[in-house]
């Protein structure tokens, strides 16, 4: 018998000789393993010949002699012309789907863009001063218990002093703090304007990059207070003068006076793009506090210049180490150097940090919009393969006419690249236009935009073109692989794997829509919970003046209050709801749990404060007049501070029914320690702070006539306007020079759940999109389903089969695909937003119904989307089908 | 003459393509080449020389019988032409000429004894 060589080496010469070279080459080869096999015997023989394939492996015997029938290069000139010219005549004839396409790809890049816009601006805060990577803000962690720490922004006031002498690695530091304030230039003007104002002292200038255009960074005059304003600001309130040396006075909260201000300094604008953003810089003069391990100390923003490649961790460990030593072995106190580029998307836990936003967001914001892109592009793949069936006859034909697989590619590629194209420009114009409610929406402006910085432009269009190659090759590659016998015979079925893999894009599809869905239900449940629930005090027909000092004007004041028809009773009171949990806090030992602290807040207000607010009183009895209960705490202080403290431990207070638990008082009416009071009576629960955070204990104490604080109103319904009025009348009389703000504490508590609130109507927006591309994908499918069936539905109508039932023929494919995605979906939905719930200690239940509706809402759009096609392919006469051909 | 056009393997399977002839093919060679040199010649190797050598114009080939042995496949058949016959000739003679003018003190001192080879 013949030896031979084994088959897969065999195979393997044949794949890398050229054909017209295989006659002679693989005879010979052959012929000579017959010869060794018969000398040395098969194994020998077969090593050999491994050796020979392995010397077929050169250039002169593996290139393919090119064919006699050459096509064109796919990338000559002529060819791509002719790839324009037949793809919009493609795109023309099938108007209808180019319309799908254009619309689901423009909707898909357009929120890409934007998204990707915020996403880019969020991430360019902070990242223009030039030392962005040396400075590091001072955060303070309080360790509460066990595993329990708060981080808190501000920092001792002495601690920076100290490590720039101990620590050569410090360059520089500064205090810095942000707020509001309102500025006029005359005297007498009414109005002032609002203004951003940083408080910084004299070292700013060596950590910021302040460019100074006139005037002086010191603090020249002792007579005024220093301000350095920014171009834009000098421009805006002295327009085509000189600002510096000009006087301007603000609008006093606390003070009786305007004070004046002197500026000294104009310098050219901050960045918009920083968590410092500001219109004008306070100066003062840094007077360095000592830093004490024993007694009071103050806390400020502070920012810290480390010199350059100083190994932060490191630092970090030496400084705590040193603070531990020097607070006397007590490491409740610890600090965190937070790097400036974070303090924008990493500050949840800074309050009155007013220049923020939350990475979260961030990624909830990225995330959806790159589903939104994929659904796009799904949507785009599935049409075209779908497609494929009526492009596969001209693709044989081109094939047969000589055309190459490379050729074919590039066509499809080309009206791939239209579509795109046709799509970018719809969605840059609509980007163009949407960019300033996007900005009004967001609250802020936008620095770094597609429309703004070619950069970004160039990379966008760079990042489109690439998506178009992705999604457009795959089926550009199905089609042009069909062998063109079999496609003009008409021997077309397309493949399994196709049809599976558009089944599964489809299923894909309708998920994301389905959780994006269910995420609007639960966040805009979330967010109602939030707004409307319970807070253990009435709410509603509550107005509030924010809190100025009254130069004891206070109770006269009120008394005038009283009078204007509509007020039911006013207080006056150092704790504002959505200002904090109260005006001090007192640790104490946990009387229950050894070894744990707990938090103790104190509000204060005259005796009408629990009857304003309408709490509700569990046990013992409320503030009264008659008991003299209030207590003067501005004059004893005053007078002697250690009466005064004396006098505090006597006190009455209320407390709330947790506190009292937490405290375990039991008897009402002695003085008990942990209060440091004499508690006189239990008032429910009651939301000092925002939903964000667990109930907290709290103290009330009655003071009379409190010096600094606000003022509660409580009024009849619908009188608002009204007792405004009053309210802005009688302040003239009193405070002529003061700024008045009057707040709805409804809406005021309303405002602190933006975030849910632009959440929800984030999602809303995103869903009815995701919705409506994923139904847009599915009705290109029906049509295309349809229309290839034809035939098929007009045999049925032939033999008799109704309407209703070829409907269900069409629709029942799809409709079984939605049902899987709900399937598919809805537990995964559950579990993100279980996970997204855990951060509130106030969530709403993820109830059965919201996936009920979710699932009949997404079936019905199906369902309509797809019985308009359905009912028109089976109403249709099949005469007209069945004839063609 | 272009001595560069011929390389020394090429010059040896032309030579051997002379000797085998007529029955001059890959397999042939290869095992002639093998045989004289004692080393393994690989099929490719020599099948791309000859491609050379018939690109250049020294050989001719025709396609020849198929055998069993070979699958049923036929075999390409070399056989030197003029031109080629002339560059081998060439060859030799530049050699042969070199030879000569080597002396015979010379020819004792690298060892080769020039009297009987």
């Amino acid at each position: 018998m013949q030896p031979l060589p084994p088959r897969w080496l065999d195979k393997l010469a044949h794949r890398i000789c050229a054909p017209h070279l295989r006659e002679e080459l693989l005879g010979d080869l052959y012929e000579r393993y017959a010869l060794r096999h018969r000398r040395t015997g098969a194994r020998k023989a077969n090593w050999f010949f491994m050796r020979e394939v392995t010397a077929l492996l050169r250039p002169s015997i593996m290139k393919r002699k090119p064919s006699p029938y050459r096509s064109p290069s796919a990338f000559n000139p002529e060819m791509l012309r002719n790839y324009f010219k037949i793809g919009s005549r493609v795109l023309l004839k099938n108007s209808g789907y180019s319309a799908i396409h254009i619309t689901g790809l423009s909707i898909g890049l357009w929120a890409c863009m934007m998204v990707a816009t915020v996403v880019i601006d969020s991430l360019s805060y902070d990242r223009q001063w030039s030392r962005k990577d040396d400075i590091y803000r001072i955060v303070t962690v309080n360790k509460m218990a066990q595993n329990i720490s708060e981080r808190n922004s501000s920092s001792p006031s002495g601690l920076a002093p100290v490590l720039q002498k101990n620590y050569a690695e410090v360059e520089s530091w500064s205090a810095l703090s942000s707020g509001e304030k309102h500025f006029k230039i005359r005297l007498t003007d009414n109005e002032g304007i609002n203004t951003n104002l940083l408080t910084a002292d004299t070292s700013v200038g060596r950590i910021l990059d302040l460019k100074l255009l006139a005037g002086t960074l010191k603090h020249p005059t002792q007579a005024h207070q220093s301000l350095v304003v920014t171009r834009s600001y000098a421009a805006r309130i002295f327009p085509g003068q000189d600002a510096v040396g000009k006087i301007i006075y603000d609008i006093p909260v606390f003070s009786s006076e305007p004070t004046p201000y002197e500026i000294t300094g104009l310098i050219d604008d901050l960045p918009y793009n920083s968590h410092l953003r500001a219109d004008a810089i306070r100066l003062e003069v840094s007077k360095p506090e000592t830093l004490v391990n024993n007694g009071i100390m103050s806390f400020g923003r502070n920012y810290i210049l480390l010199k350059h490649g100083t190994d932060i961790a490191e630092f970090t460990k030496k400084v705590n180490a040193f603070y531990v030593r020097f607070m006397k072995n007590n490491d409740r106190e610890q600090f965190e150097f937070q790097p400036l580029t974070d303090v924008y998307l990493h500050s949840d836990f800074a309050e009155g940090q007013r220049v923020k936003a939350s990475i979260r967001t961030i990624y909830i914001f990225g995330g959806v919009a790159l589903l939104l892109l994929f659904i796009a592009c799904v949507n785009f793949v599935n049409l075209s393969t779908a497609k494929a069936f009526a492009r596969v006859k001209e693709a044989g034909v081109r094939k047969v006419l000589s055309g190459s697989r490379m050729q074919l590619v590039m066509q499809l590629l080309t009206e791939t690249l239209l579509l795109f194209g046709i799509s970018v420009g719809v969605a840059v114009f609509a980007y163009f236009f949407t960019l300033s409610p996007v900005e009004n929406f967001l609250g802020h402006r936008l620095i770094l935009t597609f429309t703004s910085n070619m950069l970004m432009a160039a990379g966008a269009l760079l990042m489109f073109f690439l998506t178009a190659l992705l999604t457009g090759l795959y089926p550009a590659w199905v089609i042009s692989g069909f062998k063109p016998a079999a496609t003009l015979r008409g021997m077309f079925t397309a493949s399994l794997g196709q049809i599976g893999l558009r089944k599964t894009l489809v299923v894909a599809q309708f998920s994301i829509s389905i959780i994006v869905l269910v995420a609007t239900i639960v966040v805009w449940q979330q967010f109602d919970l939030m707004k409307n629930k319970e807070l253990g005090y009435d709410k509603n027909n509550l107005i509030g003046i924010e809190q100025i000092s009254w130069n004891g004007k206070g109770e006269a004041f009120k008394n005038e209050v009283q009078r204007i028809p509509g007020v039911v009773r006013s207080t006056l009171s150092t704790w504002m709801p959505t200002e904090g949990a109260g005006y001090m806090q007192r640790e104490v030992k946990d009387p229950i749990h050894a070894n744990r602290r707990i938090r103790v807040w104190y509000i204060a207000g005259d005796i009408d404060l629990p009857a304003t607010l309408g709490l509700k009183m569990v046990k013992g009895r409320t503030f009264s007049n008659r008991f003299a209960d209030a207590f003067n705490a501005d004059s004893l202080r005053e007078a002697d501070v250690a009466k005064f403290e004396q006098a505090q431990m006597r006190q009455s207070s209320l407390m709330t029914a947790t506190a009292a638990q937490m405290l375990g008082i039991r008897q009402l009416d002695t003085y008990a320690k942990d209060a440091q009071s004499v508690p006189v009576g239990i008032v429910s629960d009651f939301h000092n702070e925002s939903l964000y955070e667990p109930i907290k204990p709290t103290l009330i104490l009655a003071q009379k006539a409190p010096e600094y604080g606000g003022m509660l109103i409580r009024i009849q319904p619908g009188t608002e306007m009204q007792v405004a009025a009053g309210i802005r009348r009688i302040w003239k009389g009193f405070f002529a020079d003061k700024l008045l703000r009057i707040n709805n504490v409804e809406q005021q508590l309303t405002k602190q759940y933006e975030a849910e609130s632009k959440l929800h109507q984030l999602f809303l927006f995103f869903s009815g999109l995701t919705m409506f591309l994923s139904a847009l994908g599915i009705f290109g499918l029906v049509v295309q389903a349809a229309e290839q069936r034809a035939k098929e539905v007009g045999i049925r109508k032939v033999l008799g089969a109704s309407v209703a039932g070829i409907v269900g023929l069409i629709s029942r494919d799809f409709v079984k695909l939605v049902v899987i995605a709900i399937v598919v979906a809805s537990p995964l939905a559950w579990y993100a937003l279980q996970k997204w719930l855990e951060s509130y200690p106030y969530r709403t239940p993820i109830s059965w119904w919201v996936f009920v509706a979710t699932g009949t809402a997404t079936l019905l759009v199906t369902i309509g989307t797809v019985s308009y096609q359905a009912i028109r392919a089976a109403t249709a006469d099949p005469v007209r089908s069945l004839r063609s051909e | 003459m272009r001595r560069s056009d011929l390389g020394e393997f090429e010059e040896i399977v032309l030579l051997a393509v002379a000797a085998l002839a007529p029955g001059a093919y890959s397999v042939s060679i290869a095992e002639e080449l093998e045989n004289e040199t004692g080393q393994t010649v690989s099929t490719g190797a020599v099948h791309a020389a000859l491609q050379r050598l018939e690109q250049k114009g020294y050989l001719s080939s025709h396609l020849g019988e198929a055998t069993q042995e070979r699958g049923g496949r036929r075999k390409r058949l070399f056989t030197v032409t003029a031109y080629g016959g002339k560059i081998l000739h060439d060859v030799r003679s530049v050699r042969n000429s070199l030879w000569d003018r080597i002396t015979p003190a010379e020819m004792t001192k690298m060892g080769l004894n020039f009297s009987n080879s």
